[in-house]
């Protein structure tokens, strides 16, 4: 008796493990190289190895046919399923001087302002969605935002991950000291000892790792800004165009300052991989960038000196 | 830069709309889960052995998971696996999404301690309903269901607690409860940027909610005194 359910049990476990298996895959396979996704099947991956490897097998038969289903029900489907709804649901973060709010709570900024001006061009209203930056790609794959527009850095993770626009501002990773000892960390070679605060998963992180620099990965920007001023942290590493709006005299770090620029980078818009509401954004883009509403919509947040030419 | 006195009001409202999103999530998850919990608990101890079986394998993966990814799970799949986001992008979307989570992950737990406090009553006061001519559905109620809540209080307070807390993992999906609003003015948000305060500040409104809730559960443990 005892060995009969000792038996019942050991095999649902079993299946359980595989069904685990199974769906992390799954996930893994939609959403690209998403970093939750990541995490999500590295949970379930050491279940069973030997399974693992045979439901990958399965998987990847299963998701071929899946992802052309997808494709081919949303290449026609964004314009028309965002004008059907009414809203396009654009996934930000509070990210200043691209999208955050001003103190009645509406969203402001050179991201959010542009975003605003497409979505009137299609004949729908915007709609602001607070996202987990670690999730970006999860929640698009899953269609519960249709873009993510808050000045995104074309990486590789993005650009294989999502269909992206075409770039529409320029920025760099720099290294953030404090004020008084910014004197001697003037170069790269000058730097290369020091500890770095950097968002986990950022640009910042990656353009270290490429330095050999290093590093402590942190939540956000903002963190990594935190832990300098705090001292835990030598310096940090963060978006030239954040810095500019948040690090020297007159912002909420005065005694930080930023030096050494690591890289040029550049800004992009997020969709959905086959979606056609990017063709219909470049275009946008280029419209707006010709007729001066671009250059004039980032004077208003100080920016006017990165937007890039459509 | 705003001196802090500018700065508080700022900061203090926009923590009450994200601690009234904490206490939302909290009073559903309460009246979700409690009586879920039971009915798992009864399921638990059904003489039908399939129902038995798969409720503890059930109470085994949710209890065995983090709540995280659970979280993620709920809100993310139906859109990921079946291309149908059935919980949508707003505010409202996630916030259901989160109280499914909540309410079944927190009605596993419940559920066990409902069993415990079930099979603590002893088996003669069963015998003794029976003799009486009580049927099983009177000696639940009439008898041993008082005597059950007594003896279950301290534990489900402790989780009761356990669960204000908690709540703060909703901001994995986006939910924007009292630590997602403390966070936001380190980047900046409303004119107030890389403020460190308010995030550790949000810990004073967790604290008193728990000095209240813990009043409230001691109160009701000691009305409960008067029998053994």
């Amino acid at each position: 008796m005892f060995k009969k359910v000792l038996t019942t049990i050991m095999v649902t476990a079993m299946c359980i493990s595989l069904a685990a298996c199974g769906s992390g895959k799954k996930d893994d396979a939609n959403s690209g190289s998403n970093d939750s996704a990541k995490t999500e099947s590295s949970d379930t991956a050491d279940k069973d190895n030997a399974a693992d490897a045979k439901e990958k097998k399965e998987e990847a038969s299963e998701d071929e046919s899946g992802e052309e289903a997808k494709e081919s029900g949303s290449t026609d489907g964004d314009i028309a399923a965002v004008k059907e709804k009414g809203k396009l649901v654009v996934g930000i973060t509070d990210f200043e001087p691209m999208d955050y709010k001003d103190k009645d709570g509406n969203w402001i900024g050179f991201d959010a302002d542009m975003a605003k001006d497409f979505a009137k061009s299609l004949g729908v209203e915007a709609e602001f969605t607070e996202i987990d930056w670690d999730n970006k790609a999860m929640e698009l794959d899953s269609g519960n935002i249709d873009c993510v527009w808050n000045g995104m850095t074309l990486t590789d993770e993005v650009t294989s991950a999502m269909d992206c626009s075409n770039a529409y501002c320029n920025n760099a990773q720099i290294v953030v000291v404090p004020a008084d000892k910014a004197d001697d960390y003037q170069s790269l070679d000058s730097v290369k000892d020091l500890n770095f605060a950097v968002e986990a998963g950022s640009a910042g992180e990656m353009v270290a790792t490429e330095n050999g620099l290093t590093t402590t990965p942190v939540g956000n920007q903002a963190n990594a800004l935190m832990e300098v001023a705090g001292g835990t942290a030598d310096a940090a590493i963060i978006d030239s165009l954040m810095a500019a709006a948040m690090v020297g005299e007159g912002t909420s770090y005065e005694d930080l300052t930023y030096t050494v620029k690591l890289n040029d980078e550049r800004y992009g818009v997020g969709f959905r991989k086959g979606s056609d509401l990017k063709e219909e954004l470049n275009k946008f883009f280029k419209a707006s960038y010709e007729d001066g509403s671009m250059t004039k919509c980032a004077e208003t947040y100080g920016v006017q000196a990165a937007i890039i030419e459509q | 830069m705003e001196t802090f006195m500018e700065q508080l009001p700022i900061v203090v409202d926009s923590l009450n709309v994200g601690f009234l999103q904490t206490l939302k999530l909290f009073f559903v998850t309460l009246i979700g889960a409690l009586p879920l919990g039971l009915i798992i608990s009864f399921g638990t101890r059904s003489k039908i052995a399939p129902i038995r079986i798969i409720l503890k394998l059930f109470i085994w993966v949710i209890r065995g998971t983090p709540l995280m990814i659970q979280l993620l799970i709920i809100y993310y799949f139906p859109g990921l696996v079946w291309k149908n986001p059935i919980w949508g992008g707003g505010e409202i979307g996630r916030f259901t999404a989160a109280s499914v989570a909540f309410i079944i992950n927190y009605a596993c737990y419940f559920s066990e301690i409902f069993r415990g406090g079930i099979i603590s009553i002893p088996v003669g006061q069963d015998e003794a309903g029976l003799v009486l001519g009580m049927t099983g559905r009177q000696i639940f109620f009439k008898v041993k269901l008082l005597q059950m809540i007594k003896r279950i209080l301290p534990p489900i307070s402790n989780e009761i607690l356990t669960l204000v807390k908690d709540t703060s993992l909703a901001r994995i999906i986006a939910l924007q409860e009292i630590i997602w609003a403390g966070q936001a003015f380190m980047k900046g948000s409303q004119g107030i940027s890389g403020a460190i305060w308010p995030l550790f500040f949000t810990a004073v409104y967790y604290l008193v909610c728990n000095g209240l809730l813990t009043l409230l559960l001691g109160g009701i443990e000691k009305k409960l005194e008067y029998f053994r």
